[in-house]
């Protein structure tokens, strides 16, 4: 082939400068090139291959490569075209010996997809990315390493994209894009075809405006797109460019959260929620942006069609005022809640709660909490479902919102459905059956069935102990109890029949068909549909007619209004009898020697006798499973609430020690049907079960007490959701936020704490240090009691005549002039009615040292008077005790209030002490001293010790629950005293915890709020720098200033007595 | 004192002359009947404690037309000759400016001269009629104290403007009434008060006996006034939540007297008992749940 001999030899000496390996491969390459190439070919081949190893030190190890994979290329490449190659690797290899080795390595399988006019373009982009230093030098490589497997999926221009966003990237952060061209291949397969282009597009923009964000959209890049409507994609990116172009910081919020959001609503809104986002960004970004991430919320709450009304709304509010469109769309605004609520058809639970909870109560008389079902599931007793409406004893649970139909009050008339049932469960009686108490209706056949004298944990267990087929035994008993309950409902409740034949057609409509079923299972199911009014709907084959009128004749006593769930029972078990001789067979196979006398055997022994019969009729039985449940009827489970019941009993038996019988309870629970086991969530050990019913039925008299950070049901809150209340003694106030102009609703909540106790030693101590105030006080204010009735003469009538008045009448009618007829006096009635609330501050802030600075924390107040003085050195012996050498603003606080408390108790007005304090929304703990209806006694003088600084200022909620507390007085003159040592503050009380204006325009509405309620606000603070913000404040709210806060006790004093006089 | 000769288009009474001439209809729950005779005949006082709206003005007139029919006891000056009737009722509603004059009397001017009338308490206590103050805690403090020397063996009313002291006729009974259910101090009767009574506890009837209150008074039938009377027992379970009381059987009888006039049960109900009872919205909204539920 070669025209002359090619030989290696002239090369062969400068080769072996190198390691022999070098030598070998060029050898072995050269007899595999020459079959491809002409002589002079082959030399300018080889002639390149030495020139590589010239470039560096290492470059040999390029040259190497370059031997080692000409023999493949050359399969792929044209002579011209190898020059081509080679041209490229040396000008690599002059850059970089490491990117031309990563080059020919990857060379091969790269021209697979390349066209070899690419060739340059390829080596191009990876000079693009070098940059001299060994960081871009390994991007560089990694690319070309790479390359075979990511440029598979570009086009030459995607690819150019890509390059360029790896070395805008790269050189901001080398890492960065490394990482990125690690996960290329994977992001970009994921990619759909058409999306790449765009994906690259807007990655690159990114790049350009907010490489930060750049990686993490890239890594997210796959799943981006994925999850929005195909059609819609280009637009999406498109508004995420404009986004990253104009402003950056949204971006990537935009399209990563943005997209997930879109992912979980319905695909066709995709196009529409769009072009509101385009319109929006207009105005605002952010807006946009909240638009589409708080979009599946809204959905779930609004139906798709009126989506658009709720734009338009927000774009209206947002052209008015910024931020409060963007609260809107953030859905942290009053309106956008109000906006919400006008357009939402379903209902949340929330909501009517406490509508339904008053409902609840009115019908069955006894307390009843409502809550949402995950509440139940997650105490892990034996409940899962998260849809079924079901109670445990004391509380109903029910799903946290409806949207079954299509008006609100459909939706709202399903709660009432559902909460009528478990209430009546309640009324009715099903949990209190008793074993031995004979029913109603039918004769007690309990007694003779009961194998055991005594037994299990419960009634309810050794009920189902009967039936050898616990689960049948169950399924029967909850069909026959729930109808017997909602005919109690129907027969009682005459007005809410119709919604009942609602809800009972619908169920219908839900029903299985029942040819599917096989024969024990349509019985079942016939069972339902009897109990739903619609026994006419029961297809059961004819043969089986006369069991069916049996079962119907039993089924029916129950809805005797008289009927107790003790007739339930027997019901049961009369039904039982029948259909546990009923073969699960499919129904064409079914036998015929069915219907014979089921009576006389007892379920005992009948699995045994049947099995025996039925593998005669050549048929085979399915695995009985129960119906489907009855969506109104929810879940029902005697045996574990009335185990929960006794439990709940035993624990509320004062002093006894009796520790439950765990043995009798695990063996419930091991039989119990009711109890769904291996199911995820639920406990898998029995004892860990036991736990839980335990505490249950422990905790339930009891608000869990002081719950700290991270306590138990606690659990964080996400940002900007509005919370709800799930324990007792919280309570849940929206706060305003100034931006939008509007409050945010149920934003924080305030937890309700009695003071802990200490000694009174703290209230006698002060009152005695105090002693010549207290007495001054006394005087003073015994002055003000006694006017309480005030003579209000020359009156036109009233209770007696006025002499003098009398006389001058006589006088002038002597005297022919028309007398007055005002000659009445009456007794006014000017009594003093007074209520007052003090709001303490017990912030951190309180801690600080009185006069630090000024004087040594040592002797700061030594007084000159010497009678003073041995009351300030006693003090001062007492503090010591307390490791404390100075005292403190809140020490300050707390005996202000205890001189408070004196004076009052005096005048006799309505007074409560009250503290707050808190860290974060969720958190505002509101400590009570004393509550306004509390009398006085040593025990708030024991609370009054225990006054310590805590954490934040957080004053809105304090303020507002403290009127919440005032609003339930009859006094006339209701005054809110706030004393506080400084500006509100807390976590999240300010806008990127720096403005400080937010919290002050909270507190200043929740003064307003005050002062709309009837109530008198007023602040009183010891901040000697406070003037300014509580002018903002306090606009139109009394405020003083305490400069010297030593004087703190008197001020306070004669500042009340001024206000209330 | 009517004019003489010149027929009225309304009746007029002097308070002490008023008398039921109908039996006032009113079903005993317990011994409430033979209790207030006894008292009655030992003169006693009596004092009425119970919600507002279930029975307690209904029972004190009731007891006043029975007193008169089986022993006639009371000489009367009236000029009718009919001897079986009701002892006179003399009710006082208290609100809280009524004063000590206002049950005692007064002068008044006219003309030139000064005139004494007797107050309400003044004439009953002459007249030995039933002296019935409703709702006592309403008044001033200054009127239970008036009371005190009527309510122990004296049984004396002094006359202080006049000088004069009033000795109770034969007839006289004091019965007051008094509803607990006003939690606040200031309208608690005080004990020196109270403790000259014997005190009648009232309560809403139970749902059998208010059924057929409800089916008389009102007129209705069987089932309205069951589902009235259930009504009545499931709001009142909600006593302690927002409600300072379970709404009484006389709210219930006007819904059903509207009903009996054609209005439909849940309009009824709405503004007879709803409205009546409650301005809290959710209280509103769960009592009108409970409407809807038990009538059609």
């Amino acid at each position: 082939m070669a025209e002359t001999r090619f030989s290696l030899d002239p090369w062969q000496a400068e080769l072996s400068a190198y390691p022999a390996v070098l030598a070998a491969e060029a050898k072995k390459a050269s007899a595999a090139m020459a079959r491809h190439l002409a002589t002079g070919e082959l030399e300018n081949w080889m002639q390149e291959g030495v020139a590589l190893t010239r470039h560096s030190p290492r470059s040999w190890e390029a040259s190497l490569d370059y031997f080692r994979t000409s023999p493949l290329v050359v399969e792929k490449l044209a002579y011209p075209f190898l020059l081509h190659w080679m041209h490229w690797g040396n000008r690599l290899a002059q850059a970089s010996p490491t990117l031309a080795g990563a080059f020919f390595r990857a060379s091969q399988e790269m021209l697979g997809s390349l066209s070899p006019r690419s060739l340059g373009d390829w080596a191009q982009m990876a000079l693009t990315l070098y940059k001299g230093d060994w960081r871009s030098t390994s991007i560089a490589s990694r690319f070309l390493e790479l390359s075979p497997r990511i440029l598979h999926y570009l086009a030459l221009p995607e690819a150019g994209d890509f390059v360029r966003f790896l070395d805008i990237l790269g050189r901001h952060s080398p890492e960065q894009a490394m990482e990125c061209l690690g996960v290329a291949e994977g992001v970009l397969g994921g990619l759909e075809r058409q999306d790449r282009r765009g994906f690259l597009h807007i990655s690159l923009v990114l790049v350009e405006h907010q490489w930060r964000d750049a990686r993490s959209f890239f890594q997210a890049g796959a799943k981006v797109m994925s999850r929005i409507d195909r059609g819609s994609r280009e637009r999406f990116l498109l508004l995420g460019e404009t986004l990253a172009r104009d402003h950056s910081a949204t971006a990537l919020s935009f399209i990563v959260d943005g997209s997930q959001s879109l992912d979980q609503i319905d695909r066709s809104l995709h196009a529409s929620l769009l072009d509101w986002a385009a319109d929006l960004l207009k105005t605002s970004p952010v807006a946009a942006t909240e638009l589409l991430k708080s979009c599946p919320r809204v959905l779930a709450r609004i139906r798709g069609s009126d989506l658009q009304s709720w734009v338009d709304r927000g774009r209206d509010i947002l052209a008015e005022n910024r931020e409060g469109g963007e609260a809107y769309f953030r859905l942290e605004s009053q309106k956008g809640e109000d906006v919400l609520g006008e357009l939402s058809k379903g209902v949340d639970l929330e909501k009517v709660r406490e509508v339904l909870r008053m409902y609840c109560e009115a019908l069955s008389g006894s307390p009843i909490q409502i809550l949402p079902l995950q509440n139940l599931a997650e105490k892990g007793i034996g409940w899962l479902s998260q849809e079924k409406a079901s109670t445990e004893g004391t509380t109903l649970y029910l799903p946290p919102y409806v949207d079954k139909y299509t008006a609100p009050r459909g939706n709202f008339d399903w709660f009432k459905v559902l909460v009528t049932h478990q209430c009546a469960h309640l009324e009715f009686g099903s949990f209190i059956f008793d074993f031995e108490r004979e029913g109603h209706v039918f004769p007690n056949s309990r007694r003779e069935r009961a194998q055991a004298k005594d037994g299990g944990a419960v009634d309810m267990e050794r009920f189902f102990d009967l039936f050898s087929d616990r689960v049948l035994g169950r399924d029967i008993f909850t069909l026959v109890e729930d109808s017997r309950v909602d005919s109690v409902v129907k027969h009682e409740y005459p007005g809410i029949c119709p919604l009942y034949r609602t809800v009972q057609q619908d169920e219908l409509g839900r029903r299985p068909e029942q040819a599917t079923l096989p024969l024990r299972e349509a019985f079942l199911e016939a069972l339902v549909l009897l109990s739903l009014d619609a026994a006419d709907k029961a297809a059961l084959p004819p043969d089986m007619a006369p069991v069916w009128q049996q079962v119907v004749a039993v089924a029916r006593q129950v809805h005797h209004p008289q009927a107790s769930v003790e007739d339930s029972a027997e019901a049961t078990l009369r039904i039982y009898d029948l259909l546990s001789q009923i073969p699960n067979v499919r129904h064409q196979e079914e036998p015929q020697s069915e219907s014979e006398s089921p009576d006389e055997s007892g379920p005992e022994g009948e699995q045994e006798e049947e099995s025996s019969r039925m593998p005669g009729q050549g048929t085979s039985e399915v695995p009985y499973t129960s119906p489907q449940g009855v969506e109104f009827r929810g879940e029902f489970k005697p045996e574990l609430v009335q185990l929960l019941n006794k439990l709940r009993q035993e624990s509320r038996q004062v002093g006894s020690q009796a520790t439950p019988d765990t043995q009798s309870m695990q063996s419930l629970i091991e039989k119990s049907a009711e109890v769904e086991k291996g199911k995820p969530g639920q406990p898998t050990q029995a004892s860990a079960f036991i736990d839980n019913l335990l505490k249950e039925a422990g905790a339930q008299p009891l608000p869990t007490p002081g719950e700290g950070h991270g306590g138990g049901r606690n659990a964080p809150i996400t940002p900007g959701t509005a919370l709800s209340r799930e324990e007792p003694l919280t309570f849940l106030y929206d706060e305003w936020d100034m931006h939008a102009c509007d409050y945010k609703p149920r934003w924080c909540r305030v937890r309700e704490k009695r003071m802990e106790e200490g000694s009174t030693e703290f209230f006698d101590h002060t009152l005695q240090e105090h002693a010549t105030l207290v007495n001054q006080i006394r005087k003073e204010f015994e002055l003000i009691t006694p006017e309480r009735f005030r003579r209000l003469k020359r009156l036109e009538d009233g209770e007696g005549l006025d002499m003098d008045a009398v006389v001058d009448a006589v006088v002038e009618m002597r005297a022919g002039v028309t007398p007055t007829d005002k000659v009445y006096w009456r007794r006014n009635k000017v009594e003093r009615d007074v209520s007052v609330a003090f709001l303490l501050d017990f912030s951190a802030s309180t801690a600080e040292a009185i006069d630090e600075g000024t004087r040594s924390p040592q002797d700061w107040d030594a007084p000159d008077d010497p009678r003073q003085y041995l009351a300030w050195f006693r003090s001062r012996r007492l503090e010591e005790g307390t490791r404390r050498g100075y005292k403190r603003i809140i020490d300050l606080e707390k005996e202000s209030a205890a001189v408070l408390i004196r004076a009052l108790e005096t005048i006799g007005d309505t007074y409560g002490i009250y503290g707050f304090s808190g860290y974060g929304r969720e958190n505002v703990e509101f400590f009570v001293v004393k509550d306004l209806k509390e009398a006085f006694s040593d025990t708030i003088k024991r609370r009054l010790d225990r006054i310590a600084p805590l954490h934040a200022t957080r004053m809105g909620p304090a303020i507002r629950h403290a009127v919440s507390k005032l609003d339930g007085e009859e006094a006339r003159t209701k005054i809110l005293f706030l004393i506080s040592d400084g500006r509100p503050q807390d976590h999240g009380y300010s806008r990127d915890g720096v403005e400080k204006e937010y919290a002050i325009h909270d507190t200043k509405t929740a003064l307003t709020e005050a002062k709309h309620a009837g109530i008198i606000p007023f602040c009183l603070t010891v901040d000697r720098d406070g003037h300014d913000y509580l002018r903002t404040m306090c606009q139109d709210v009394a405020y003083q200033v305490v400069s010297d806060i030593r004087t703190l006790p008197r001020r306070l004093i004669s500042l009340y007595k001024s206000l209330t006089a | 004192m009517a004019l003489q000769g010149t027929r009225l288009a309304y009746k007029e009474y002097m308070v002490e002359e008023y008398v039921l001439t109908k039996e006032p209809f009113y079903l005993p729950v317990a011994d409430e009947v033979q209790l207030f005779e006894a008292a009655h005949a030992q003169k006693v006082p009596v004092l009425l404690k119970g919600p507002t709206g279930c029975g307690k003005t209904r029972f004190v007139e009731y007891m006043a037309w029975h007193l008169g029919h089986p022993v006639t006891v009371v000489k009367r000056r009236s000029s009718d000759g009919d001897s079986n009737r009701s002892l006179p009722l003399v009710t006082v509603a208290c609100h809280e400016d009524l004063t000590a004059s206002d049950l005692v009397g007064r002068y008044l001017l006219e003309g030139g001269e000064t005139r004494w009338v007797d107050g309400p308490l003044t004439r009953a206590v002459k007249f030995g009629a039933i002296c019935y103050l409703d709702e006592v805690v309403e008044a001033r403090k200054d009127t239970t104290v008036l009371i005190h020397p009527l309510t122990d063996h004296r049984r004396i009313l002094p006359v202080e403007k006049k000088g004069q002291l009033v000795e109770a006729s034969d007839g006289f009974l004091l019965v007051i009434s008094y509803n607990p259910g006003y939690q606040s101090a200031l309208k608690d009767l005080k004990h020196s008060t109270r403790q000259r009574f014997i005190s009648l506890e009232f309560h809403h009837p139970p749902r059998e006996l208010e059924k057929e209150i409800i089916r008389h008074e009102a007129g209705v039938d069987e089932e309205i006034a069951n589902n009235l009377a259930k009504l009545g027992e499931k709001v009142r379970n909600l006593r302690e939540h927002g409600l300072q009381e379970g709404v009484s059987t006389r709210l219930l009888i006007y819904a059903g007297r509207l009903m009996q006039k054609g209005i439909s049960a849940r309009r009824s109900c709405q503004v007879a008992v709803v409205w009546a009872l409650s301005d809290d919205y959710e209280v509103q909204r769960s009592i009108e749940e409970v409407i809807s539920t038990i009538f059609p």
